[in-house]
């Protein structure tokens, strides 16, 4: 090693003591399958979203000021437009890489949190929430919920018309909040709809508050997850006392890195050719205009979806409103959200289950938990199709009110089916004892001198006569 | 946050690599492949960066850049993805997991730590740790005002808009609107003079068939001609902008959420999630022809909130 390094090296540690610390992160473990990257995919769009975000903020305006646009795109030239909206127009046609840049952002905003809610799923359905990671994962609920502010915050910047409505639903529903709900709208958004701060008040929260928080948490997410070592699925040599895996350097380091290389690639090449959030399509915010059809972006569908369900009761108790956005938009996401953090709770409440677990569960042999999942996942997508019942309603020519009430009673029926006949296809795969091809890397195949095969277990247990070899190639035992 | 291994014993290696040897001996076939295929895609990432440098300086476009950026990024992917794959000394090791709990001693000795040292510190001054502690939420709370400078008191603002008796009514650019500007089935976003463009002002005005509406006849008073009729444009639901108009059945709709409202029966929802009727908006006429409010909507407009109810 050069004198440099050695030198820099030894300054280092000297002060910090940080070789041991280094040389322990070199030497850490991590085991090897495909669903533990999904976790990467999120943190490496944040990485993405940091860097593309950085650059918009350079170029964004956030101020509701009226201001006539005269730039490059004809079909708004001379029109009154806000400053904010204005900005993101000169961003997308007179900033070289701008375009670029601002659909990248958006992009990597809609993996950011598909990846967080497909890593979630992977964390339910094999059971790595149970002790003792119960912690790590009510930090992994709080940024998705942080994930989902950051994303409606986000695409509320430009103040485009779509958007704008999308704010104003969101206004009335922080109204509907019993007893507080004018209060706080009023601290939220500066006064009554739409409010003159509240552009620049979006703003604050999209690249200062949440953004800090995220990465804190961030941060402690990944702590502990070292602290406490990876999960792993069972398999030959695994136990609840070990880790078996690559070490961080040289091969998980490669891997990762080359994981962030891809979906950066993936996110630059979505940046550039599709497009994405085209605010000028849309036209400048108005107060008494509104878009046909209107979407949200993906992750606020289920919540859009669920204020078109939702039943038309408003209820008034000595003189004070309960409004009928409550139900959907309040009282469901509390519920679903609240039943989602305290899962680990609930679930030892029935299991009794209050032991370490570092070896993860397969679906199929937990039913039950993978039925409710299952049956909880139908909830939000129903949710998330009547989100789009107008653009349904065109596609398949048939009137929206017949989809709403198809939906409808689907949210009563369909998690119950989902739940029976997920339970029933689990069990029928525990009782076929079917296992998953995998290549079984704890054995060799070795050629005989008589010209037979022989197997040959690397494993050091089974070599130490503790389990007997393990049949080669994909097996059924 | 890594001296957990400290604790673990160290990680045993396990030498599990059987198709290519361990470092030092003779490159097999296939990573001399892998090789050759990492350089071509270093190589193409090198040609994918100099092209970002070329098309900048050419003046911009974007589905290329993000196509080069792509090409750029994906080729060093694959480059290390072939490395990580075939080139490195692939070994799967095993560590020993360390007990995550201090043990029923630490937290003993913790313990005692806490009783012998913390406990008599503050112990002895008992009235100064209330004092402190009074002391503390007193301020938290009074640090918690400024936020009250976040936004104004509700007051009455939800509850009244612009409109007010005698206010003419004009379009978005404050055209006055006559008895003649709304053909029948016609329909037009209408604001009080003075006051275009204000959003809790908005209000369609609909120039209904002659005798179908069906409205008490207090409410019957408030539309001129019979005919010309006005609501709260602004949804009792959500907010949007009920902006759809179907003179077929003479209903508005909501394209947020689909609430659709009986234009002849006094804006009662008959399908979707809204609860409440739109607020109308009683008119009448000047003496130029041109229409004029007599007063603000019979309701407060736009969504519920908790205390509408209470005038």
């Amino acid at each position: 090693m050069s004198m440099v390094v050695e030198r820099s090296l030894k300054y280092l540690d000297e002060r910090l003591g940080t070789s041991s610390l280094a040389r322990a992160t070199l030497r850490k473990v991590f085991p090897d399958h495909w669903s533990f990257l999904l976790g990467e995919i999120a943190l490496f769009s944040l990485v993405v979203l940091i860097f593309t975000g950085t650059f918009l903020i350079f170029f964004y305006t956030p101020s509701i000021q009226e201001v006539v646009y005269d730039g490059p795109y004809a079909p708004l030239q001379g029109e009154h437009v806000s400053a904010a909206y204005d900005s993101v127009l000169r961003l997308s046609f007179e900033v070289r890489a701008g375009l670029l840049m601002r659909q990248t952002h958006h992009w990597a905003a809609l993996v950011f949190v598909a990846a967080i809610v497909i890593h979630l799923c992977r964390i339910f359905f094999t059971g790595a929430f149970r002790r003792p990671r119960e912690v790590n994962w009510l930090i992994g609920i709080g940024l998705l919920l942080l994930a989902l502010g950051e994303g409606f915050t986000g695409y509320s910047l430009p103040d485009d018309l779509l958007s704008g409505v999308g704010l104003r639903i969101f206004y009335s529903v922080t109204l509907a909040i019993p007893v507080v709900g004018t209060w706080v709208t009023y601290l939220l958004f500066g006064g009554e709809f739409p409010a003159p701060d509240m552009i620049s008040r979006l703003f604050v929260f999209h690249i200062l508050l949440i953004p800090a928080l995220l990465l804190a948490l961030v941060f402690v997410h990944i702590a502990i997850l070292v602290l406490q070592k990876h999960t792993q699925f069972p398999g030959h040599g695994r136990t609840e006392r070990n880790v078996v895996g690559k070490r961080f350097w040289p091969e998980q380091t490669f891997k990762s890195v080359s994981l962030l290389l891809f979906v950066t690639a993936v996110l630059a090449l979505l940046g550039g050719l599709a497009q994405i959030n085209p605010v000028w399509q849309y036209g400048p915010f108005v107060a008494w205009n509104v878009t046909s059809p209107a979407q949200p972006d993906w992750y606020i569908g289920f919540l859009d979806g669920a204020l078109r369900l939702g039943p038309p009761w408003d209820l008034t108790l000595w003189g004070f409103t309960i409004s009928e956005v409550f139900w959907p938009a309040i009282l469901f996401p509390g519920i679903a959200f609240g039943i989602l953090t305290l899962w680990p709770w609930i679930e030892r409440r029935f299991t009794r289950d209050r032991a370490e677990h570092h070896l993860l569960d397969r679906p199929r042999d937990t039913p039950v938990r993978t039925g409710i999942g299952a049956a909880g996942l139908m909830v939000f997508f129903i949710m998330f199709l009547e989100g789009g019942n107008d653009i349904f309603g065109v596609l398949l020519n048939v009137p929206v009110e017949t989809i709403t009430r198809i939906l409808q009673w689907s949210l009563l029926i369909a998690p119950i089916v989902t739940f029976l006949v997920t339970h029933w296809i689990c069990k029928g795969l525990s009782r076929t004892r079917l296992r998953p091809a995998r290549i079984n890397a704890g054995v060799r195949l070795s050629r005989t001198p008589d010209g037979g095969y022989e197997t040959v277990s690397l494993d050091p247990a089974a070599a130490d006569g503790e389990r007997a070899p393990a049949p080669t190639g994909p097996h059924t035992g | 946050m890594t001296d957990s291994d400290q604790q673990g014993s160290e990680p045993v290696d396990v030498d599990r690599q059987t198709e290519h040897g361990p470092a030092g001996r003779e490159m097999t076939g296939g990573q001399r492949r892998a090789e050759r295929r990492a350089a071509v895609a270093l190589a193409v990432a090198i040609v994918a960066g100099i092209g970002l440098f070329v098309v900048y300086f050419a003046g911009g476009q974007t589905q290329i850049e993000g196509v080069l950026f792509a090409i750029a990024f994906g080729g060093l992917g694959v480059s290390l993805g072939l490395w990580a794959n075939h080139l490195l000394d692939a070994r799967e090791v095993v560590e020993e997991r360390h007990e995550l709990s201090s043990g029923a001693a630490g937290r003993q000795a913790f313990e005692m730590a806490l009783t012998e040292e913390v406990g008599p510190v503050l112990g002895r001054r008992s009235m100064l740790v209330k004092l402190l502690a009074g002391a503390g939420g007193a301020l938290g709370l009074a640090l918690l005002l400024p936020v009250l400078s976040l936004g104004p008191a509700p007051g009455r603002s939800l509850f009244v808009t612009p409109w007010a008796r005698g206010k003419r009514v004009v379009d978005e650019n404050g055209e006055p609107v006559t008895v003649d500007t709304v053909p029948e089935d016609g329909f037009l976003t209408v604001f009080p003079e003075g006051a275009e463009g204000a959003a809790d002002a908005q209000a369609l005005l609909i120039h209904v068939r002659p005798g179908s509406l069906r409205l008490p006849p207090e409410r019957m008073a408030g539309v001129p001609e019979g005919t010309l009729v006005a609501y709260s444009k602004i949804c009792t639901h959500a907010g949007c902008p009920v902006g759809l108009y179907r003179a077929d059945n003479q209903s508005l709709i909501c394209p947020c959420h689909q609430s659709q409202f009986d234009v002849a029966d006094a804006g009662k929802p008959f399908f979707g999630p809204a609860a409440r009727p739109l607020p109308q908006l009683p008119l009448g006429v000047d003496e130029e022809g041109v229409l004029v409010a007599q007063g603000d909507f019979t309701e407060p407009v736009g969504p519920a909130f908790w205390n509408r109810g209470r005038k």
